[in-house]
């Protein structure tokens, strides 16, 4: 038996779908995707089946566990546990606690590579690093499934792991990473927002009545730490409705957890100002009670204007320590709605990253809360990609979709789904258009893994692909030829080496550039990137793009001796694979060939 | 007297044979090279008590809803709001982890309040209240549908663990 295993490798929950492969069965008859529950730790001694792996690492210590008890079926003793049991003992010890690793994989701020997690360990703690955290997840669903299905090795199965659409080419790569660390073999990634897509295609086999050619559907993904904002346009080929990937957002972490965390500390100040101080630990029992309270008061039909929410007493005196404080609608309405999803005009831009002097390093937490701001950005960068007819625009420049589909456990609310409806009908009213319309998706907890499933029948050949390819245009810098003049960087200008779209499985040769490579030193390369610009073609050089380029880790190339004696020109040769790796190769006149290599070291000294 | 007497006996132990007797080793704290430590007999398994599971489960609702904490305490001293606010997120996590661990079912899956002629008259799984006939009775009003544990799923014990301890103190370090 062979199967296509789909991994939502998720910030908060990870989760693993499966679909049997078929080659010969009918290609309109698509089989039924499954939801493979997760064994893991639930409490010290308990290993029990869950739907979802919380995203959560927690590096035990002497004092932590009592001895045996955190065996697996797959090991008797673990180093590290993973899942409900990690997340539930991090609450009490939050410098053992890796979460967020998946954040920490696209920070370019950090060494990625090294062992710098937990961020606030206490010395003698031995951290790992955060590509090493995600590859321990990835190895727990590898273990899960060979426990399950011990007919069907792991190693044996097709692999997909979705990633966040605003994955930058070296967060994909440290994904990629991960997965290899964890004995995955030939992965393919897919986006998050494109994998939601394909989940709704695979509940609505009549989605070719359900959207039509021009329209321009808007996925938007809110999951626990992340907002993920993609554009899909309805196209045509030969006849058949085709689907193309036209846009992708930044990466924007501001999620669930914010929200929550947000009306447990207007609870914790309520509580303040009647002369009741909360602690650490119990500000995190809030946390939680606040999303249960959230949860019961915005359930479909719920009539309740309050809801209690209680912190137990921290030692035997349960009853005489409670505090208690409730959580009124009005108050997750000014919080939620006010805060983080104001109905703002379209023309109103994010605040910008405030730094103030000496910044924390930690993660860069989204500088504004408010997620309506973040999609007007979103939708108002596409007006400079005049190129793409495709996409529907309001006289602003404004894109204009006709479609939304939310994913990701945030937008369970309606409350919220129904005001980013409304807010997009105001921008569209504004532009001249008619409302948008939802498509309505089931299960948004796990629509990621299942659509990554659907997808890799969709590469055999069964089902519908959407056409996307890099999400973003990619660059080499160059330092100009000027003279140099004293404690002034030469300009720098930008060569395109992957147009934006570029599509998997093909390759290009920059043409007009030609580079010396010093044989036994270690060449450079500053590396770039732009989701804004979608026009610049291969070899095309860019001046003067001020905040449009971001700068990724740079890429390096190292030549031995063995390869020849002093300079060896060469130019630049780009490729995506078949699995949508972006590559980037040095070729000699001869064809000798050699791989550039991201060093994510390096701008940690920035 | 008796260091005399081991002297001696080493002596020509050690002058015959060429080793110390068992004995002497022993009494000077020696050992023979090569040979191993006396190994302690491993520790059997602690077979598991009947009282085991019942202390399992106390600790399991501890754990999950802290209801051995509420029952323990003096709540007399109280008002009602306060005992209220305390235990209704206890019992929805008691009734969580019970219905996890121990699915509860009716034993007579009925209507209270109905008239109810029960398929078995054991006197364990129905009790007969009020003007119980002389003989046996062959039905009457469903008072109490009786709890049933229809399935149990207890996680195996740790046979390290002492079970006699059904919450661990918590030491915060600030």
């Amino acid at each position: 038996m062979k199967y296509v295993i789909g991994i939502d490798l998720g910030t908060t929950n990870s989760a693993l779908a499966y679909t049997e492969l078929k080659p010969d069965a009918d290609p309109l008859d698509l089989p039924e995707v499954r939801l493979m529950e997760v064994p893991q730790l639930v409490n010290p001694g308990e290993v029990r089946d869950e739907p979802l792996l919380p995203s959560s690492l927690y590096i035990p210590g002497s004092t932590d566990f009592p001895a045996g008890s955190l065996a697996l079926p797959w090991n008797p003793e673990p180093e590290v546990v993973v899942g409900a049991l990690a997340q539930k003992r991090g609450v009490e010890n939050a410098s053992r606690l890796v979460g967020s690793a998946k954040s920490w994989l696209s920070h370019s701020g950090v060494d990625r590579t090294s062992a710098i997690l937990p961020w606030s360990a206490p010395e003698g703690v031995k951290k790992i690093s955060p590509v090493d955290a995600s590859s321990r997840y990835l190895e727990h669903l590898r273990h899960a499934w060979d426990s399950k299905m011990p007919d069907a090795p792991f190693g044996e199965q097709q692999l997909l792991v979705t990633v966040p659409a605003s994955f930058d080419a070296v967060a994909r790569e440290l994904t990629l990473q991960s997965a290899e660390r964890a004995e995955f073999r030939d992965v393919t990634l897919l986006e998050e927002p494109q994998a939601a897509f394909y989940a709704w295609i695979e509940r609505h086999k009549d989605w070719r009545e359900r959207v039509k050619l021009g329209d321009l559907i808007l996925v938007v993904d809110i999951g626990g730490g992340t907002t993920d904002f993609t554009l899909i346009a309805v196209t045509e080929q030969a006849g058949e409705l085709t689907l193309d990937r036209m846009a992708v957002g930044e990466h924007i972490l501001l999620g669930g957890d914010n929200m929550d965390l947000a009306l447990a500390r207007l609870i914790a100040d309520q509580l303040a100002q009647k002369g009741t101080r909360i602690d650490t630990l119990q500000l995190h029992q809030l946390w939680h009670n606040c999303r249960v309270a959230k949860e019961k008061l915005l359930e479909p039909g719920a009539r309740a204007k309050e809801q209690p929410v209680t912190i137990l007493g921290k030692g035997t005196g349960l009853v005489g320590g409670t505090i208690k404080a409730a959580l009124k609608r009005d108050d997750i309405d000014r919080v939620l709605m006010e805060g983080f999803f104001p109905n703002v005009p379209s023309a109103e831009m994010p605040a910008r990253q405030r730094r103030v002097g000496l910044q924390e390093i930690g993660l860069p937490y989204a500088a504004d809360a408010a997620v309506t701001r973040h999609m007007a950005q979103f939708l108002r960068q596409q007006a400079s990609s005049a190129e793409h007819e495709r996409v529907r625009r309001g006289p602003s420049g404004l894109a204009a979709p006709t479609h939304v589909l939310f994913n990701g456990g945030v937008l369970h609310a309606r409350l919220i789904r129904d005001r980013l409806i409304e807010v997009l009908d105001a921008w569209l009213a504004t532009e001249g258009f008619g409302p948008v319309q939802a498509l309505t998706g089931e299960d948004l907890m796990h629509a990621v893994s299942r659509g990554a499933a659907y997808y890799g029948l969709a590469r055999h050949g069964r089902g519908v692909r959407i056409r996307g390819g890099v999400p973003r245009t990619y660059y080499v810098g160059i330092e100009t030829a000027m003279p140099a003049v004293p404690g002034m960087p030469a300009p720098l200008k930008a060569l395109t080496v992957a147009p934006f779209g570029m599509e998997e499985g093909t390759s290009i040769q920059i043409p007009n550039r030609e580079f010396g490579l010093v044989v036994g030193e270690p060449a450079e390369f500053r590396f770039f990137s732009s989701t804004v610009r979608k026009n610049d073609s291969p070899g095309a050089l860019i001046e003067d793009f001020g905040d449009e380029l971001q700068e990724l880790s740079p890429m390096e190339v190292s030549l031995t001796s063995t390869e020849g004696t002093g300079t060896v020109p060469v130019s630049f040769e780009t490729v995506v694979t078949e699995t949508g790796v972006l590559q980037l190769w040095c070729v000699a006149r001869d064809g000798r060939r050699w791989k550039l290599e991201f060093n994510v070291r390096e701008r940690i000294a920035q | 007297m008796g260091r005399i007497w081991l002297a001696i006996r080493s002596f020509f132990s050690i002058l015959f044979s060429g080793s110390l007797p068992e004995d002497a080793i022993t009494q000077l704290g020696l050992m023979r090279r090569g040979a191993s430590k006396p190994k302690a007999a491993p520790a059997p398994p602690a077979a598991p008590r009947a009282s085991d599971g019942a202390l399992q489960m106390l600790s399991i609702l501890q754990r999950d809803s802290r209801l051995i904490d509420f029952i323990m305490e003096d709540v007399a001293a109280y008002s009602d709001e306060q005992v209220g606010a305390a235990v209704r997120g206890l019992h929805d996590q008691a009734r969580e982890s019970l219905a996890r661990y121990v699915k509860l079912v009716p034993v007579i899956d009925g209507v209270e309040g109905t008239f109810t002629k029960p398929a078995v008259t054991d006197p364990a799984a129905v009790k007969f209240v009020g003007n119980v006939p002389a003989g046996k009775p062959s039905g009457g009003l469903l008072r109490h549908k009786g709890w049933r544990a229809g399935k149990i799923d207890l996680p195996p014990l740790n046979p390290k663990q002492d079970s006699t301890i059904v919450a661990p103190a918590e030491i915060e370090i600030e």
